[in-house]
């Protein structure tokens, strides 16, 4: 992994400003075209009939409930949003899949509803022609048969997509919006890269987590400039999985903090045992720790029982090899991440006030296919972002949260694989300042 | 420092993940709240089983939390501070046996909740709610279903004026409808001069259900709405994972497992619309059409097994009821429904045609 490398992208080259002001300044720095945002955040108006964007996804691959499958099937046949049906109002015109597995649902897909698969990235952003012909590309590379390295991260191929998307940017003199499902990459300066290529380019960028923007149970958001001094989340899943979705969760409170995101300083991951000592010689963690899993819906219970009161020894109890990352930011703010297997299979967060000293805490809940839902509807607030942002050539959140993200996973892996050991992460120097508006799922 | 509380909880049967376990155990043990876990503030929990069920079940919680078991109903409802009473089966009315001992023996001014319905037949509900006068105890009932989550949070402006509502429910009779109902309730009660009564309901089952919205006596679009609150769509979402328009692409009648639905019309001119669509979705979504502004629409969210955390929100309710004497809803409300599932159990009900509701 690449620990070193020139990152343009210091807080110097984007200050810690609201992020629609930071982006446009960005884009005036490259000398590129500025995005369609002002300086206020204002977005240009459509052109009167206008024709119906066009969107490519390029995918991994696209089978029941595969990240691709819930975002092909939102754009092709719509999603309950607001209280109706919505069906997106632009077309999904072409698809590149890498894999197709046994049950792959592509080719159906692309039948039924008129959907062209192109043998090549270039091919499915061009339709075949001479240059870029879709107006918005999603890069869904999660799930898949994909090499993992000796770290076991799981080398999807999100960085080869961007970069063979980008290089039709290049060759067609134009960019349009781009969203990344998921952290950006394995490799930092793959991570980096993709952020410099979109300033580069002027291009709208988006990318992470269905996690910030799904229900929050209760409805929690953070004014900006909340004086946060801690933010925790407790989930599940796995290391270079739902770690990210973790810190995801974490992260979209956190950058509403007062002075905004600032970086961070350094990650200490450690597993098994060394959570229970760690959570317990850090006061605060502790008492965020325990807010949060009051939260839970699907809590461990002993036999006998439907629910337990929360508390670290019920977790001990039932935890099977926890994990926990533990984050300190440039500015002392501090943020952990638990993945609590057998404990919960849930998003909860808690953050810790400054000024009052009060933790608030809520459930950013996923209704993940099981039995209380079929379809994986957290992809719908999710999928109505990016259409936004394709309409308005605006990112409706900062892409700054993902990369950060991108890199508080990938250097607490390594923190892991070198031995649980404390790493500086003078690399994790991505300062940038939340959306004023909020953009949750809430209505 | 509260008051020293007895809290009796009266089961005819005890069995895991039974409304009445689930209740118990939020006042034995504790329940979450506002991002704390909260112990409610008694001290003693007295529980009396009729008629067995899982005898570990009890035995646990003796052993764990100090749980006090009665042989009778009435030495564990005896000067109790608050009671509650709820049959093994969430479909059946409140056990008149441990009703009588609840009344008979609670300390005066206890509250006294009934999960589920009253009673279903007339004139039971009001014998109760006379009963309860009389000792001047507070006499509630209902479901996890009238204080659960909606989504998205919902509430509807107090005063509104309503045209229209349709809840989609599913289950057997009469727990759908009980639930639909509770669930309905609180959302209808606060139009312009609240709950005026039903003045009469409609029964219609298969292919008369989809004639009547198409004669427009019920609405499509707010079953829409409704229905686009869903996360369970039933069908080819649970065959591939897609995302589909039921409503739109009219699969709703093609999905449906004997439909049955009933149109209840209200004094005040506002109709109602039940839609028990079994096979449509699994979840409980609701739409409402005011006179003025948009439909308002939400799913009624029933979290997930074991815990099912709907039921820290109903015990919440009924330990601030039990805590400050402030009963979460009126007795009316609990009338209202018992008296129309008495009506939509009778089989004159169901042969059709508008039925008053005396």
């Amino acid at each position: 992994m690449k620990t070193k490398i020139d990152s343009p992208l210091r807080s110097s080259r984007l200050p810690r400003r609201r992020f629609l002001a930071g982006a446009t300044q960005a884009a005036l720095a490259t000398g590129l075209a500025a995005p369609l945002v002002s300086l206020s955040g204002c977005r240009a108006p459509r052109a009167p009939n206008a024709p119906r964007k066009r969107v490519a996804i390029l995918a991994t691959e696209v089978r029941k409930h595969s990240h691709a499958q819930h975002f092909i099937d939102r754009f092709v046949e719509g999603y309950g949003w607001q209280g109706h049906h919505h069906r997106p109002p632009m077309d999904l015109v072409s698809l590149y899949v890498d894999q197709f597995p046994a049950g792959d649902l592509s080719r159906d897909r692309a039948r039924r509803r008129g959907v062209r698969i192109f043998p090549t990235i270039a091919e499915a952003l061009t339709l075949g022609g001479p240059s870029l012909a879709v107006d918005g590309v999603l890069i869904i590379a999660e799930h898949g048969k994909y090499p993992r390295n000796e770290k076991g991260q799981t080398l999807y191929p999100r960085f080869r997509f961007f970069r063979e998307t980008v290089a039709v940017f290049e060759a067609s003199g134009r960019s349009v919006p781009v969203f990344n499902d998921k952290h950006l990459s394995t490799d930092w300066g793959e991570c980096t890269a993709m952020m410099r290529d979109a300033r580069r380019l002027g291009f709208p960028f988006l990318a992470g987590s269905s996690l910030p923007v799904t229900w929050r149970m209760p409805m929690l958001e953070f004014e900006p400039d909340t004086p946060l001094i801690e933010s925790v989340c407790v989930c599940y899943g796995g290391v270079d999985s739902y770690d990210f979705h973790g810190l995801e969760t974490a992260q979209c409170m956190s950058e509403r903090r007062a002075g905004g995101e600032s970086g961070v300083k350094s990650v200490l991951a450690v597993r098994g045992e060394r959570v229970w000592a760690e959570i317990e010689r850090r006061d605060t963690t502790r008492r965020l720790v325990l807010a949060a899993l009051t939260r839970h819906f699907t809590g461990a219970a002993e036999a006998h029982y439907t629910f337990a009161v929360p508390t670290l020894d019920w977790a001990r109890r039932h935890c099977r090899e926890p994990v926990g990352y533990f984050y300190e930011h440039r500015d002392g703010f501090r943020t952990a991440m638990f993945l609590m297997n057998g404990v919960v299979s849930d998003f909860l967060y808690a953050g810790l006030r400054g000024d009052n000293g009060r933790i608030e805490s809520c459930q950013m809940f996923l209704p993940m296919p099981s039995q209380i839902a079929t379809t994986a509807d957290f992809f719908n607030p999710l999928v109505n972002n990016i259409e936004r942002m394709i309409l308005e050539n605006a990112a409706p959140y900062p892409a700054e949260r993902t990369w950060l993200t991108s890199g508080m996973t990938l250097f607490a892996i390594e923190s892991l694989h070198r031995g649980q050991v404390e790493l500086p992460t003078p690399e994790l120097n991505v300062a940038y300042g939340p959306t004023r508006a909020s953009t949750y799922w809430r209505s | 420092m509260p008051a020293p509380r007895k809290i009796a909880v009266l089961l005819d049967h005890v069995s895991l993940r039974s409304p009445g376990q689930q209740l118990l155990d939020r006042f034995l043990i504790g329940y979450p709240r506002d991002g704390e876990f909260r112990r409610p503030a008694t001290n003693a929990v007295v529980l009396h089983v009729a008629s067995g069920g899982e005898r570990e079940l009890v035995e646990a919680r003796q052993r764990d939390f100090g749980l006090q078991v009665a042989a009778t109903a009435e030495a564990a409802a005896s000067r109790a501070d608050a009671v509650i009473v709820a049959s093994g089966s969430p479909s059946a009315p409140a056990p008149a046996a441990l009703m009588k001992a609840a009344l008979d023996h609670a300390a005066p001014r206890a509250a006294m909740f009934v999960y589920g319905s009253l009673a279903q037949e007339t004139p039971q509900p009001w014998r109760w709610h006379e009963a309860a006068a009389r000792r001047a105890v507070w006499l509630r009932a209902g479901t996890a279903m009238s204080t659960t989550w909606r989504l998205p949070e919902t509430e509807v402006p107090a005063g509104i004026i309503l045209r229209e509502a349709l809840i989609v429910a599913q289950g057997p009779m009469p727990l759908a409808e009980l639930e639909a109902l509770d669930g309905l309730q609180p959302l209808l009660e606060r139009r312009r001069r609240g709950e005026s009564g039903v003045r009469r309901l409609r029964f219609l089952a298969g292919k008369e259900l989809w004639r009547a919205g198409e004669a427009g006596d019920w609405s499509w679009d707010l079953l829409a709405a409704a229905l686009s609150r869903s996360h369970t769509p039933q069908g080819d979402p649970v065959v591939d994972g897609r995302t589909q328009d039921l409503a739109g692409l009219g699969l709703v009648p093609l999905l449906a497992r004997e439909p049955r639905g009933w149109l209840l019309q209200h004094r005040d001119g506002l109709r109602t619309t039940v839609l028990v669509l079994d096979g449509v979705v699994k979840d409980f979504n609701f739409a409402l059409r005011p006179t003025r502004g948009p439909v308002i629409s939400a799913q009624l969210f029933r979290a997930p097994l074991h815990a099912e955390q709907h039921f820290s929100r109903l015990a919440a309710a009924l330990d601030h009821w039990f805590q400050t004497g402030q009963a979460p809803w009126s007795l009316e409300r609990n009338l209202l429904t018992a008296r129309l599932l008495e009506h939509m159990s009778r089989p004159e009900t169901r042969e059709g045609g508008w039925v008053a509701a005396s």
